[in-house]
């Protein structure tokens, strides 16, 4: 009886601590930026700033970075940084997102902790990774830089290193400019039959255009679009390949750095900017719980989101992501993400747990099941 | 043969003792690297527990039960395989016959080009038919129409295109490993034939096809194994078709989030059955009859005159050469020196930036070295185990060898890439850290490589006769002197051709090497694949015309030593 006592009493403690938390939610972000800030010294090197102590992440002399994007992109994205930091060497493995999220949480489980810093490509997975304790919780100083909705809720976890939108390219040569398709349901007209191509279900970005169109045009849109008998490919690069070569008259999820690359060779492509909006995929990107390296991890964090690592993001033709930090210069094409209309998944539980419907629907389009 | 005899013949107790010793630690280290990582395979299979959680919380059949409704994809995954493999073994033996046993012209040079396909990493050849066959922009087709032609002349994307790059380039496998018995037959059997006046056909037909039975189905069971694991050609050449085969498909379902490992592992798991049926069979053939054809009678290996049928046999082999060797490097070089590779390029069009980005990635620079390290160290290591499991399989009477030749089929039978899941989940556990190393990729190379080894080497061993080494026992010879002088010696072209294999295949593995690589470990195939992936067809043609010449150099460095070092030894 008196232990029923106590464990209501506690539990009505819970409550109002459970209260007053809830009441504080809105602050609870600027509280924890200025707690990092005030936790651990922030100092200034080269143009930015960190939280990271210099001294000892040079003492570590390296990191380990786990990311889902290409060999040469991860190469650059460590080679830039070694340029500014000679002294720590970071070194990457890089694998497709899903098979990098179960190599390392079958590492983790096996009590293997080598990862510093991870890099997913879609929220799903970051969210994920999140609840299985999976980050090591760092507020950068350069948060103050990106608004709250590029942040991990809570700050500190993941951000967004980076954002990959796509709009609808043609083949100049096998189709004329006034038949090119203007918006997106101009992707559903017969003409387009064995002739369209996307991305697997491995890919966020399809996920996030599946997600998003869906949500504009109804559940009948990828039906219509099914009947055209489309390709799936496993990246971008596959997709304007084909598209440049006029194996494919068009690209129905056209990622603009995709268009960029390939223009810039020649390519006889165009871009389509549809009206009614371009998905966007975010890429996230954050200090891994159990970090071996834990002050490399940090700076190499900050160095990702200030400007310097932002500009190489943004300007690697292996990458081409446009930056959401709000100070950063434009892309290439001089324009900013600002200056695009983005469709962007916004009730992220809706979103995650349309996960499973989107991998079957799009795999049987796709003829894999 | 003449035997000479050790000065002081070893005790018969050390002798046992040796041969025991030597036969129990390969069995317990092909048990440990075969089963081990089994168990996490098949307990993945089984796993219907929350999703990427382990150990599993729950264990069910709900994998398998899912399988049928991937029908389309096995069906699609046993037509390609099965064609693919009758054609490859139909150009491995023609050509293993043209070269081992007719007087062909140029018998040397061709014999060593014919083993170029395979030192060309998979992605290479699927590639290279993919630049040339495709529909729409495939080099032929578009010389097709332009030379007033409609539609597509070929099309590689086909299922018939599939099979036939795939049997382009294991014919070279089905040529070495059929090739390396041939070498070892007595050619009186055929000499007889011909003397009681039965043609050159009908002697090929009759006394060669059955005295190499052994090998050639040894290389069947390898080969169809293979192409039942073969990712490069279905992905780049069955994917833009909506054709996919097992292993595209399993692909997919682990690169996807949530991955389905359990339902992949259960796919997996399904292909054991396919596999030991193929097994089953070629034990109960083999069984049967003798094949030896090896004895103590001494013999010269002679070639049948062809007279002036010679030149077709040539230009058979020249063309088998040209299409699977010549007409791919050339596309991939025309390719790699594009910016945009197209048949009929403009000036501009050129460039050689391709070549400077492959070479300044530190990454494939480090990447090749490892690779090369691993492929000799895999080659000369798996030589000896592999070698060794096949006289256990087929010369000792250890109870059980039966089960051990299934137990090394067990890697062979289940796509690459699934059982990489189960070796890094196995390598990740064991107590002594080596996951993520350099040694944890020469396990897993060692495992996967053991079926090509004991095939190959099993093969030559079936043509030994006993009485050879019986004959060096009662001599008092140890067991050990005997394997040194008269069963290696006899057995060099076989265990050769096991090394080479084996290196070769080391050098380009993908499957294993994607998962288990470590930051310090990298190897060179997964960043060729992954650069047609993520930068351009132009840049992984000239990664993979690099990786090629990088191989054809350690290739020829081997030979040049190897017959140094066998003509100082007399």
């Amino acid at each position: 009886m008196k232990d029923g006592n106590k464990l209501r009493a506690a539990s009505r403690r819970a409550v109002v601590k459970g209260g007053i938390a809830l009441a504080a939610l809105p602050l609870a972000t600027v509280f924890t930026k200025r707690a990092s800030a005030q936790g651990r010294p922030v100092t200034k090197v080269l143009d930015f700033t960190t939280g990271a102590d210099v001294a000892k992440a040079e003492a570590e002399g390296e990191f380990l970075f786990y990311t889902h994007d290409s060999e040469p992109a991860a190469a650059g994205i460590l080679e830039a940084f070694s340029k500014d930091f000679p002294k720590i060497k970071g070194k990457y493995i890089r694998a497709q997102n899903g098979a990098l999220f179960s190599k390392t949480i079958a590492e983790r489980s096996a009590g293997n902790f080598s990862v510093d810093v991870i890099q997913f490509s879609e929220p799903a997975t970051a969210l994920d990774f999140q609840k299985r304790g999976g980050y090591t919780r760092y507020v950068s100083p350069q948060t103050d830089a990106y608004a709250t909705e590029h942040l991990s809720n809570p700050v500190g976890d993941y951000f967004w290193v980076g954002v990959t939108f796509a709009g609808i390219s043609y083949n100049t040569e096998k189709v004329k400019a006034e038949d090119a398709p203007k918006a997106w349901k101009d992707i559903l007209k017969p003409i387009w039959l064995n002739a369209a191509n996307v991305k697997q279900s491995t890919s966020g970005m399809q996920f996030v255009q599946w997600y998003e169109l869906r949500k504009l045009y109804g559940d009948g849109f990828w039906k219509e679009f099914a009947k055209l008998r489309p390709r799936g490919f496993d990246s971008r690069v596959q997709l304007f390949d084909r598209l440049a070569k006029g194996d494919d008259k068009i690209c129905a999820l056209a990622e603009y750095a995709g268009y960029l690359l390939h223009k810039e060779k020649g390519a006889p492509i165009a871009f389509v900017t549809p009206d009614d909006g371009m998905p966007a995929a975010q890429l996230l990107n954050g200090v891994a719980d159990k970090a071996p390296h834990p002050e490399a991890a940090r700076l190499f964090v900050d160095w990702l989101m200030s400007n310097r690592g932002q500009s190489h993001y943004q300007n690697n033709p292996y990458l081409y992501y446009g930056s959401v930090r709000k100070d950063a210069a434009p892309m290439p094409g001089n324009k900013r993400l600002k200056d695009f209309k983005l469709l962007a998944p916004s009730d992220m539980d809706h979103f995650m747990a349309s996960r499973d419907a989107f991998n079957k629907e799009w795999n049987a389009m796709l003829g894999l099941l | 043969m003449v035997v000479s005899v050790p000065d002081s013949p070893p005790a018969s107790a050390r002798v046992v003792s040796a041969q025991w010793l030597a036969m129990a630690f390969v069995v317990v280290a092909t048990a440990l690297f075969v089963l081990y990582p089994i168990y996490f395979l098949v307990q993945a299979s089984l796993d219907v527990g929350a999703p990427d959680t382990r150990p599993p919380t729950a264990y069910g059949l709900d994998n398998f039960a899912a399988l049928p409704n991937y029908s389309t994809i096995m069906l699609n995954t046993l037509v390609v395989t099965f064609v693919a493999t009758i054609m490859a073994l139909v150009f491995g033996f023609l050509t293993a016959w043209i070269l081992t046993r007719t007087n062909v012209p140029g018998q040397r040079t061709l014999e060593q080009l014919m083993t170029v396909p395979y030192y060309v990493t998979p992605l290479l050849g699927a590639l290279a038919w993919s630049l040339l066959g495709a529909p729409e922009s495939g080099f032929v087709n578009q010389l097709w129409r332009r030379l007033g032609g409609e539609g597509a002349l070929i099309d590689m994307t086909s299922p018939m295109g599939i099979a036939w790059v795939m049997a382009l380039f294991e014919g070279s496998v089905a040529f070495v490993m059929i090739g390396a018995v041939m070498k070892s037959m007595d050619p009186s059997l055929e000499e007889a034939a011909q003397v009681v006046g039965a043609s050159r056909l009908r002697t090929m037909l009759r006394i060669t096809l059955p005295l190499v039975a052994p090998g050639v189905l040894g290389a069947a069971i390898f080969v169809f194994a293979e192409m039942l694991g073969s990712f490069s050609a279905a992905l780049v050449l069955g994917t833009p078709a909506r054709f996919y085969v097992i292993t595209t498909a399993i692909y997919q379902l682990v690169s996807q989030y949530p991955p389905r490992i359990p339902l992949a592992a259960a796919m997996g798991v399904s292909l054991f059955a396919v596999m030991f049926l193929m097994l089953y069979v070629y034990r109960r053939v083999t069984s049967r009859r003798s094949y030896v054809t090896i004895s103590g009678k001494a013999f010269r290996p002679r070639v049948m005159d062809m007279g002036w049928f010679r030149w077709v046999l040539f230009a058979l082999c020249t063309l088998y050469i040209l299409l699977s060797v010549v007409l791919p490097v050339a596309t991939l070089v025309f390719s790699s020196v594009q910016r945009l590779a197209v048949a009929f390029p403009t000036a501009d069009n050129f460039t050689l930036d391709n070549f400077r980005t492959a070479l300044s990635l530190n990454a494939v620079r480090s990447a090749m070295t490892n690779s090369i390290i691993l492929g000799l160290l895999t080659a000369t290591i798996g030589v000896l185990l592999t070698g060794l499991l096949a006289w256990m399989i087929q010369r000792s009477r250890l109870p059980g060898r039966g089960v051990l030749e299934y137990l090394v089929m067990f890697p062979q039978a289940v796509p690459r890439l699934v059982f990489a899941f189960g070796m890094m989940w196995a390598w990740l556990v064991f107590p002594i850290p080596i996951y993520g190393t350099f040694w944890v990729l020469l396990i897993a190379y060692l495992t996967v490589f053991l079926p090509l080894g004991v095939r190959t080497i099993s093969g030559v061993i079936m043509q030994l006769d006993r009485s050879l080494d019986e004959c060096g026992q009662v001599c008092g010879a140890s067991w050990g002197y005997r394997l040194r002088a008269i069963t290696i010696p006899l057995l060099r072209p076989g265990l050769l051709a096991a090394w080479l294999l084996i290196f070769v295949a080391s050098v380009r593995e993908l499957g294993a090497s994607i998962l288990l690589m470590g930051p310090n470990s990298k190897v060179l195939t997964p960043a060729i694949v992954e650069a047609w992936f993520s930068t351009s067809t132009e840049l992984t043609a000239a990664m993979a015309l690099i990786q090629t010449l990088v191989i054809g150099i350690a290739m020829i460095l081997f030979v040049v030593a190897t017959r140094r070092a066998s003509q100082q030894g007399g």
